[in-house]
């Protein structure tokens, strides 16, 4: 991934707006509406949200203003392949919007506007491996970028995915997780910063599993997403683990509104989270005071 | 560009003669202030076109504050009608120049913007009479237009010496040529005149430039030195309100009838919940670091994406303010 160069009149944002859609003269404030066709509950407060069809076309890494009609929009990353049929969202009740959205039925209408932002570079991954860390529910924008992988595994080494949840009850996707293990080239470890009586796996914060690395650091890219704290730990040890610093890819939280690098709201130093982002590389956002907020 | 002169006896022809087609809003100097009015065949036309900006901005016209941008569940475009802006200052031109990079140049082109924007003719006005507040020289520009408008203009002892800026301004002005006269060297010596004096009083205004690493300065500020700059500051977000290059907004949704509206409206980085995240964290908790955000946006971001200032020099952020800070006093002490 080239260094983010937030020069805005330059040929390559212009291209790369283009290539997203962005030019074709489709109001770029205004949300295709589309059903919800499926409401799957992850845990006691993350949901699945599977749209019918696909709404707007994606790149694993690009993400979408989420509309609920009369409440208004939340970016959100799609957590389903780019390749898929539907289109899905993976989401953590927090604030006005979510709420709204939780409250909605299978059949209820929802805008999506979209895609923003910049996709993960999967042409720069291949013939690599690929080591990938994730928290809560930063798994639902890493599960669209496993599923691209998947979509073309043989051109990748190995996937890791290292993933922390509170507890073995938080853990985001288990009901998929056991078939994904499966997969030749695929290496799943789980953690719980608390565990039961059932859980027999590691115990401790995700950086636990970050002890033992078992890729080239020199060469492999990592990815990682979650609350923005698990990210600063592990982006430090990353970092000493010596990775370099600009195949370290971190998905970054901001405040948005309209997604497209006008509104200023996502804005850290002089990147737009939006445009720019929302995966940056530490190499981008290393000399930024505090990118983790 | 030609040059041709509308008599002073022809000015409100010309006007009413715009007013056919579209709004006009020319400045109107009442209660001590300058004021752009919409023109009103009916009623007493008294312009003035020598003193400062007028309070209101251009904003206003291109990028109102409550803006219908989508609706859902069908989207409906609506169509905006011609309207001339006459006698709008440089400093105004800037925050134009601001918005047409950001919501024209930028990618994706804001269809709302790109309406009004065609629709509109800016007939720009010379600024003989700087004020206090007035430091356009110090962000790069002259008391008079020569770009961005569609026609410029200097008002002249007999008249108003007009120039055409674009094609647009030159259809006008060729559509009404039964009103100009030819402009004789002299009212052009005369307008020479008027744009050196007013350089010269702007910089005894400012007396000091800003340095040439200013960027480089905003961006290292000395945190103390932030703290006390904004040690007045009351928070009432007036400064961004009336910035004319300030482009900040936020989406909202409402409901009308059986449709929902998207509306845009303007915001302002310095509401402490601007930045804030669904979660609750805040990268901008602090005052210290919202108050200089501003400064950063303005002189350094922008600067770096544009290479040129977010900032117009018309001083209405420190008329404007509660606790009369000047950004220039703060910009020169980096």
């Amino acid at each position: 991934m080239e260094p983010v160069n937030p020069v805005r009149n330059s040929d390559k944002v212009l291209d790369q707006n283009q290539r997203m859609g962005l030019s074709n003269g489709v109001n770029p404030y205004y949300p295709v509406p589309t059903k919800i066709k499926k409401i799957i509950p992850e845990t006691s407060n993350i949901t699945t949200f599977i749209l019918e069809g696909m709404p707007i076309k994606f790149e694993a890494g690009q993400f979408a203003e989420l509309t609920v009609p009369g409440v208004g929009e939340a970016p959100f990353t799609p957590s389903s392949s780019p390749y898929a049929k539907d289109m899905e969202f993976t989401i953590m009740q927090v604030g006005r919007v979510t709420t709204a959205l939780f409250n909605l039925k299978q059949g209820d209408i929802v805008g999506v506007r979209g895609p923003f932002g910049k996709p993960y570079p999967l042409k720069d991954f291949k013939g690599k491996e690929i080591y990938i860390v994730g928290g809560g529910v930063g798994f639902a924008p890493l599960r669209s970028l496993f599923l691209a992988l998947l979509h073309n595994i043989k051109d990748y080494k190995n996937i890791y995915i290292r993933y922390g949840a509170r507890t073995p009850d938080d853990i985001v996707y288990r009901r998929l997780i056991p078939d994904w293990q499966k997969i030749n080239g695929v290496d799943i470890v789980l953690t719980v910063d608390v565990g039961d009586e059932s859980w027999k796996d590691t115990v401790g914060v995700v950086t636990v599993l970050l002890d033992k690395i078992p890729v080239n650091v020199k060469t492999s890219p990592t990815i990682a997403c979650g609350p923005p704290i698990m990210l600063k730990f592990v982006t430090r040890r990353l970092v000493e683990a010596g990775f370099t610093h600009s195949n370290i890819y971190l998905s970054m939280e901001s405040n948005m509104s309209c997604g497209f690098g006008k509104c200023n709201h996502c804005r850290l130093g002089e990147i737009y989270v939006c445009k720019d982002g929302p995966v940056l590389t530490w190499e981008d956002v290393k000399d930024i005071e505090e990118p983790f907020i | 560009m030609k040059l041709y002169l509308l008599p002073s006896d022809n000015i409100l022809r010309f006007i009413t003669r715009l007013a056919e087609n579209g709004s006009v809003f020319y400045p109107v100097f009442e209660d001590d202030k300058v004021h752009l009015n919409k023109f009103d065949k009916d009623k007493k036309f008294e312009p003035n076109f020598e003193k400062i900006r007028t309070v209101e901005t251009t904003k206003h016209f291109l990028f109102p504050s409550r803006d219908v941008v989508a609706k859902f569940p069908k989207d409906v475009q609506k169509k905006t009608e011609r309207q001339y802006l006459v006698g709008i200052k440089n400093c105004d031109l800037r925050g134009i120049d601001v918005y047409d990079r950001v919501f024209l140049n930028w990618e994706p082109v804001d269809f709302s913007y790109k309406q009004r924007r065609e629709n509109t003719i800016i007939i720009s006005a010379d600024c003989p009479e700087p004020e206090d507040c007035c430091f356009c020289n110090l962000v790069g520009l002259n008391p008079f237009c020569e770009s961005i408008c569609d026609i410029n203009f200097t008002q002249v002892s007999s008249g108003l010496l007009f120039e055409a800026i674009t094609k647009k301004g030159d259809e006008i002005i060729n559509k009404m040529q039964d009103l100009f006269t030819g402009a004789s060297k002299e009212v052009q010596q005369q307008r020479d005149k008027i744009r050196k004096d007013a350089i010269n009083k702007l910089k005894k205004i400012n007396k000091k430039s800003f340095k040439k690493d200013l960027p480089k300065r905003v961006e290292k500020a000395d945190k103390q030195k932030i703290h006390d700059a904004r040690k007045d500051c009351v928070e009432c977000h007036a400064c961004l309100h009336v910035c004319p290059t300030c482009y900040c907004f936020l989406l909202s949704d409402y409901k009308k009838g059986k449709n929902i509206e998207r509306v845009r409206t303007w915001d302002a980085c310095y509401y402490a919940a601007y930045a804030r995240v669904g979660g609750g964290a805040n990268p901008r908790s602090k005052l210290d670091e919202r108050f200089w955000n501003r400064f950063q946006c303005k002189f350094n971001y922008f600067n770096g994406y544009e290479g040129i200032y977010a900032c117009s020099g018309c001083g209405r952020c420190y008329r404007g303010c509660s606790g009369k800070i000047d950004i220039r006093e703060i910009l020169w002490n980096l």
